[in-house]
């Protein structure tokens, strides 16, 4: 199936004007880049055996299997940090016991879709950015728009749906993972037993905490594969722009995550209705 | 000067026609650009570098928006200073590019990118569009397996394969951006041969646009001499040949020099 075709949001208009400007400034560039990925991304939905799925597939095995090792480790140490801390602030009231409630409900929620997307942001933020800086300064960007291929289709479009598949399956796992680290330190350093912390994680956590989780992890998805592409696909034509628009797109991907996170927190405590 | 746009050529045979060009809009680079080309023919454009030759290319297949001019690639009529997406599918279709460096991209294999064009303006189905490119490779001298990255291929293995990509829509006009540029002079007159037979068999017209003068000593009909963004001298080798300019004089003795 061939989605309708607009002039707006398909080829040379959904990136960037053809002389290479960005009319509106950055703003409004990302505005350009974000209608014309989630086009294609409904078209890689709707078409899976498209042109672009291939690319879907490695960029998930970069993006995604790639940051595996990462989000693990530093998972578990979360889960290990978290109960220390708070356990420690829990104890001058005695209630040193509830800590796994905690962990439970704020790691599936907060810090596990949290953490994920800013070691995302880390790992592949900048190499988004400099490969689409490296692509543009070889004139890679050029030859596709020689040809009418619109780079936000055969480029953008595959990341932003292999982020968008990854950053809620590395969610998960890292809220498994969180929990391992939490059990680790309350088993093994406050001294209670696994029944106990086991009881502790059941009682606190819900699906609907989970889900809460998930759907924040695509949202950061999103902010995170326009960014750092709208800073790729907008430099210039030197080799020094590759190093800056790397810089740029981990610095602004990390505001748009975390201004993303507080949004939603904001939504949450203002509307309580709409927490579940 | 000879003007190149007072030729009585019918429009079916014209591969290119660009009057009055200047552009991009707001910071002209280049200046009143006319150009002629026809089905068959060979443009040489000869500048030195920083000349605007780049950039001529760039208005050519609307990745700069011009300040003035009109441009026709096989009778179709593009407006370069309002383009618009529908034009610039039309004209795009009509006129293969080969950039400085080949420009393939290199994460995908050498296959996938020679079917990209097919896949996108012929909604080729992949099975037919890879049979597609492996002809077209073949026609380039190029053999690959399906998971041959351009990387494994040297420098002008890259351009050959560029080239098939820039050939895969059968366009009756090529734009050569400095096709032989750091290629080994036996390498370089090898990818000339495969060129000009493909032109002698597929009939569309080239422009290359070069500071190399080997390509003065190739089979160009006509050269047109590119300095400081406006074209200074136009003409066959031996009637440039006979000037005093300076910078004509420059370019097309060195290879004497040398």
């Amino acid at each position: 199936m061939r989605p309708r075709r607009s002039a707006y949001l398909t080829g040379e208009w959904s990136a960037r004007h053809p002389a290479g400007l960005r009319p509106g400034g950055r703003f409004l560039s990302r505005g350009r880049v974000a209608v014309g990925a989630l086009h294609w991304l409904g078209w890689i939905i709707v078409s899976p055996r498209s042109v672009v799925s291939g690319g879907v597939t490695r960029e998930l095995e970069t993006l995604g299997v790639g940051a595996l090792r990462l989000v693990g480790s530093a998972s578990i140490l979360v889960g290990l940090i978290a109960t220390f801390q708070v356990a420690y602030q829990l104890k001058q009231y005695g209630a040193e016991s509830v800590s796994a409630l905690a962990i439970g409900w704020f790691g599936t929620r907060e810090v596990g879709p949290l953490v994920v997307a800013l070691l995302v942001v880390t790992r592949s933020a900048s190499a988004i950015a400099g490969e689409f800086a490296a692509m543009t300064s070889n004139g890679e960007i050029d030859a596709l728009r020689a040809m009418s291929l619109d780079p936000v289709k055969y480029l953008v479009a595959p990341k932003l749906a292999a982020l968008c598949i990854a950053l809620p399956a590395l969610t998960i796992i890292a809220d498994g993972l969180i929990t391992l680290g939490g059990w680790l330190g309350t088993t093994f350093f406050l001294g209670f037993n696994s029944r106990f912390y086991l009881e502790q994680i059941r009682t606190s956590l819900a699906m609907s905490d989970l889900a809460i989780g998930v759907a924040k992890s695509i949202l950061f998805a999103f902010v995170i594969a326009i960014i750092a592409s709208d800073e790729g696909l907008g430099v210039d034509r030197r080799v020094a722009a590759i190093g800056e628009a790397a810089s740029r797109a981990v610095v602004y991907c990390l505001l748009g995550v975390l201004a993303a996170d507080t949004l939603i927190n904001a939504i949450f405590y203002f509307i309580p209705a709409l927490v579940l | 000067m000879q003007s190149s746009t007072s030729s009585p050529l019918s429009s079916s045979e014209r591969a290119l026609e660009v009057h009055h060009l200047s552009g991009p809009s707001g910071s002209p680079l280049i200046f009143d650009i006319d150009l002629l080309v026809s089905r068959g023919e060979t443009l040489l454009v000869l500048g030195p570098i920083q000349s605007g030759k780049s950039m001529l290319m760039r208005h050519l297949v609307g990745l700069e928006c011009a300040e003035t001019g009109t441009i026709a690639v096989d009778g179709h009529t593009f407006d370069p200073t309002k383009p618009d997406e529908k034009g610039l599918r039309k004209l795009r279709a009509r006129a293969g590019v080969l950039f400085e460096g080949s420009a393939l991209l290199r994460r995908i294999s050498v296959l996938e990118n020679v079917e990209l064009p097919l896949l996108e303006h012929r909604h080729s189905s992949r099975a037919q569009a890879r049979d597609a490119a492996r002809e077209l490779l073949a026609e380039v001298g190029i053999e690959v397996d399906d998971s041959t990255m351009p990387v494994e291929l040297g420098r002008a293995g890259q351009r050959r394969v560029a080239l098939a990509r820039a050939l895969a829509l059968r366009p009756h006009l090529l734009l050569l951006d400095e096709p032989t540029l750091g290629l080994d002079s036996q390498a370089a007159h090898n990818f000339d041969e495969t060129l000009h037979a493909l032109q002698t068999r597929y009939n569309f017209g080239i422009v290359i646009f070069s500071h190399e003068i080997r390509h003065a000593y190739g089979p160009a009909n006509e050269i047109d001499v590119l300095a400081g963004g406006r074209i200074v001298a136009r003409g066959t080798r031996e009637s440039l040949l006979q000037s005093d300019d300076p910078v004509i004089h420059g370019l097309l003795h060195r290879r004497e020099r040398e």
